[in-house]
């Protein structure tokens, strides 16, 4: 019986996705690996095959011959990730496992030439039916990028399009912060570890929030800890989901670079948001305009790119902050260029240490300025969120 | 025969007189120590044995008995040679007895009869009391610094012999004197740019206050700490001498003038080990760096990367200005009251402007954890020093001289002095409500910052007292600390607020 026969009986996707939570969860399961194993065989079958009570099948037998401890390992890991057990996690944690033949399954990634073997899911998948667009960037951003990604995710939810972000650290978790502030917004974040243990630990507000109104996905099962490694993986999905991909702030490598090339080569279609050429955490996005990324100035840019009407977007955002007024002026605007330390506020505003020590307090107590590591940075109307 | 002379060896930085008294008599050739002298005392055996060979004079061919007293001080050293051989020849009727009568000895034989220096002459002179002392030419300063009678330099001991017994007048030796100090080279007007790092300079010099500066490598943590001993003002008497003593007994050359009054600046590497930072070592319990910072200033250069023990070894002396060092049988109290300038990079990858680190929270919160909790709240001013931009390093302003911010910081001292006593580092909880009272608005904000889990109640005493230093160099003449001084002091403790979980931020 092949896991396409399987009728979706209640009893039947409980023993198979408990074997699915089980086999993905293995040490050195790759999502390939995984796909060679399910291919023709139920959840059941693979899982005997990987911890070795049937004979591995010709092209296990090449996996095994090329890395030779995986045999052992494998075999090891059946009493580790008990089936039983691994189902009762997933369900614990309000888990659901989709495979590419459920009817649910993303569409979009059902064609993915590295089409992930098993999903888990946390809300409701009906989120991706919707117009999509990812937001990602580096996790050490600046506060204009933040502010940036934020002021993206609340206009794009706010005409009603998916906001489709990595819920790292910086940049992605800004743009979450930004979509759930409208309320009718289904979020969608892919992840990189299980979905019962929100990562970054700062973020497990978010996550919550992201699970209960909008969506979760990984393939990685319940309990699996957030490896470098699954990153990268989990950044294919992430773009292969997209309709347009827009990279608010990237350093001159990293994890945001890696999903514009994995947009590229599925025809998403990838943007930048231009930055500063002094702000290393724009090096990367310059470079992608540079190389033919179409350009994010606003919203409506990207809203252009997906070909929807751009009029709608941008509506103004109420500002409760006493408005400024005199050299704060000045001290602010030049904070929102770049960031400034209190040396380079002084030189621009001729005053002494004393007199621009008590400016900037004051600035940063009323919610003008941040401060990180004796740098100035000015919060924006959106700042509050990112 | 007998002979019981004067002499004295160093223990920590302070001088303890010894009596060495000396016995030949009949009995076997043979030659014993006793009262407790250490390894490098009883070599002295054949030391004095050798000098008095090469010096053509006639060694005891009877039983020679030398004792230190008093019997329970550990004696260490080869300070004690010279008056060994004294002894000896004396006891063997080679010297007058009446010609050493008011006389005390120190200095190392070599095997030819030359005399040498030893270490720590100037507390070893100054424990003697009101004698003349016979003191290596090399270590004339040393001895004229401490001492209370006539000091007498010596170059052999055939010379000395000859002088005792009366067969020529004590020789007039050259004393080569120390090359003059060279002026302070490292000039704050040579600092382009860095006002704000400029300013907690100048408050940590008028108030005492230990800096921590904060900032990515190039930044000049380095050039600027060279610089705050140039603002400090020259040691009063009382501490000069200390810091003297410390100087001799670590073997380092006294100042041309023989007594250290400028303030010493002391920047020992991050590899040091607890015994050099801190004092002691196997024996004679050797000054370490707190000490010979005495007055002065204690420069630690990526103070991250020190040991964590050799780290914590440091609160005892932050917190009483002097050290106690123990070991078995050595009980030392070192003086240690020091400016600390430390620095340290924001974060392992060197940091910089925002969007540049590439450290997450953990290895940030990894590395700041090096420091533990109780020392970084000695800070209390916590700097963070930036790269000067390009615009910063050409613009046309002329820096302030050393000298003068030094004017300035005398003058805030003065007035701290004046009103309370003491620096405004000392002040006790108590005496800030006293002496830096706080005006309502500065009141507001500080609440606020408590609030806010951004201060805790040691970082609010702290605040105050660097509030009340940059008060003082106002000069205002307030006597209440007010709204700008209070966002200047917390403008600059800022560094490592918001990494550190609440608890430990202070």
């Amino acid at each position: 019986m092949s896991a396409a026969e399987t009728t979706p009986h209640g009893d039947d996707d409980a023993v198979a996705g408990g074997y699915l939570s089980a086999l993905a969860g293995f040490e050195h399961m790759t999502p390939s690996r995984l796909r060679h194993l399910l291919r023709g065989r139920t959840a059941c079958e693979a899982y005997a095959m990987a911890v070795g009570d049937i004979p591995p099948s010709p092209a296990l037998e090449v996996v095994f011959s090329r890395r030779l401890d995986l045999r052992t390992r494998w075999s090891a890991q059946a009493a580790r990730r008990r089936p039983e057990q691994c189902w009762a996690d997933t369900v614990a944690a309000g888990v659901r496992v989709i495979t590419p033949d459920h009817p649910e399954f993303p569409a979009q990634l059902a064609v993915d030439p590295a089409c992930p073997a098993v999903l888990f899911v946390r809300g409701d998948l009906a989120a991706l039916d919707a117009r999509r667009v990812g937001i990602i960037g580096t996790r050490n951003a600046t506060q204009a990028g933040r502010s940036t990604a934020a002021q993206l995710g609340a206009e794009l939810a706010e005409v009603g399009v998916v906001v489709l972000s990595g819920l790292a650290r910086g940049i992605d978790a800004a743009a979450h912060r930004g979509a759930l502030t409208c309320p009718d917004a289904t979020p969608v974040a892919v992840v990189g570890n299980g979905l019962d243990s929100p990562y970054p630990k700062q973020n497990t507000e978010l996550w919550n929030q992201l699970g209960a109104r909008g969506l979760l996905l990984s393939e990685w099962p319940v309990g699996v800890a957030p490896d470098p490694f699954r990153f990268p993986l989990r950044n294919r999905i992430l773009a292969a989901l997209t309709e347009v991909l827009v990279v608010v702030e990237s350093r001159e490598r990293g994890g945001s670079l890696i999903t514009a090339r994995e947009a590229i080569t599925r025809s998403v279609e990838v943007m930048a948001v231009p930055g500063s050429v002094h702000s290393r955490a724009s090096v990367g996005t310059n470079r992608l305009l540079a190389d033919g990324a179409l350009t994010a100035n606003d919203t409506a840019d990207v809203l252009m790119a997906l070909g929807l009407d751009h009029r709608r977007a941008g509506r103004a955002r109420f500002d409760a902050r006493a408005p400024l007024a005199g050299t704060d002026v000045d001290v602010y605007d030049s904070c929102r260029e770049q960031p400034r330390t209190v040396d380079g506020i002084m030189l621009l505003t001729g005053a002494g240490v004393t007199e621009t020590a008590m400016q900037l307090a004051r600035l940063e107590h009323a919610g003008w300025l941040t401060e990180t590591g004796g740098w100035f940075e000015a919060i924006d109307v959106w700042g509050s969120l990112a | 025969m007998f002979a019981s002379i004067p002499s004295a060896v160093v223990v920590g930085a302070q001088g303890y007189p010894v009596r060495v008294e000396a016995h030949v008599g009949p009995g076997l050739p043979g030659f014993s120590i006793g009262g407790r002298p250490d390894e490098s005392v009883r070599e002295s055996r054949d030391r004095t044995r050798a000098a008095i060979l090469s010096s053509q004079l006639p060694y005891p061919k009877t039983r020679i008995t030398v004792n230190l007293a008093p019997s329970d001080l550990r004696k260490s050293g080869a300070g004690l040679d010279l008056a060994i051989a004294v002894g000896i020849l004396a006891a063997g009727e080679q010297i007058p007895l009446e010609a050493i009568a008011r006389l005390a000895f120190i200095g190392e034989l070599g095997l030819d009869g030359s005399v040498r220096a030893v270490p720590g002459v100037a507390p070893m002179v100054g424990a003697l009391g009101d004698v003349d002392v016979v003191v290596p030419v090399a270590s004339a300063l040393e001895a004229e610094v401490a001492a209370l009678g006539r000091v007498r330099l010596v170059a052999t001991l055939g010379e000395l012999v000859a002088v005792l017994n009366g067969l020529t007048p004590w020789v007039d030796h050259e004393v080569a004197s120390p090359p003059a100090e060279p002026e302070l080279t490292a000039d704050l007007a040579e600092v382009q740019g860095q006002p704000f790092a400029r300013q907690a300079l100048e408050i940590a010099a008028a108030g005492g206050h230990h800096v921590l500066m904060v900032g990515p490598p190039g930044a000049g943590k380095t050039m600027l700490a060279a610089r705050l001993p140039g603002l400090l003002p020259p040691l009063e008497r009382a501490q000069a001498l200390e810091a003297t003593m410390v100087c001799s007994a670590a073997g380092l050359a006294l100042p041309s003038g023989g007594l250290v009054t400028r303030p010493p600046f002391r920047a020992p590497h991050h590899t040091a080990s607890s015994a050099a930072l801190i004092g002691g070592g196997s024996g004679a319990a050797r000054p370490g760096e707190v000490s010979l910072a005495h007055g002065g200033t204690l420069f630690l250069d990526e103070i991250a990367e020190f040991a964590p023990k050799v780290l914590d070894g440091l609160r005892q002396p932050l917190e009483d200005r002097q050290i106690t060092v123990s070991r078995s049988g050595v009980h030392v109290v070192l003086p240690a009251d020091f400016l600390l300038i430390a620095a340290m990079n924001p974060c392992p990858c060197g940091g910089g402007a925002p969007g540049e680190c590439l450290c997450n929270a953990d290895q940030l919160h990894r590395y700041v954890r090096r420091l533990s909790g109780p020392l970084l709240d000695r800070f209390d001013l916590r700097v963070n020093v930036h790269r000067p931009g390009v615009d910063e390093l050409l613009a046309h302003r002329s820096a302030e001289s050393s000298a003068t911010v030094a004017a300035r910081v005398a003058e805030a001292r003065r007035r701290a002095l004046d009103r309370q006593g003491c620096l405004n580092r000392e002040l006790s909880g108590a005496q800030l409500d006293d002496f830096a009272p706080l005006t309502n608005p500065s009141r507001a904000i500080l609440r606020h910052e408590l609030e806010h889990g951004r201060l805790s109640a040691r970082g609010y005493h702290r605040i105050r007292r660097v509030a009340r230093s940059i008060a003082d160099l106002d000069g205002g003449g307030g006597e209440v600390v007010d709204v700008d001084a209070v966002h200047l002091a917390l403008g600059l403790r800022s560094a490592f607020t918001k990494v550190l979980p609440m608890g430990r931020v202070a």
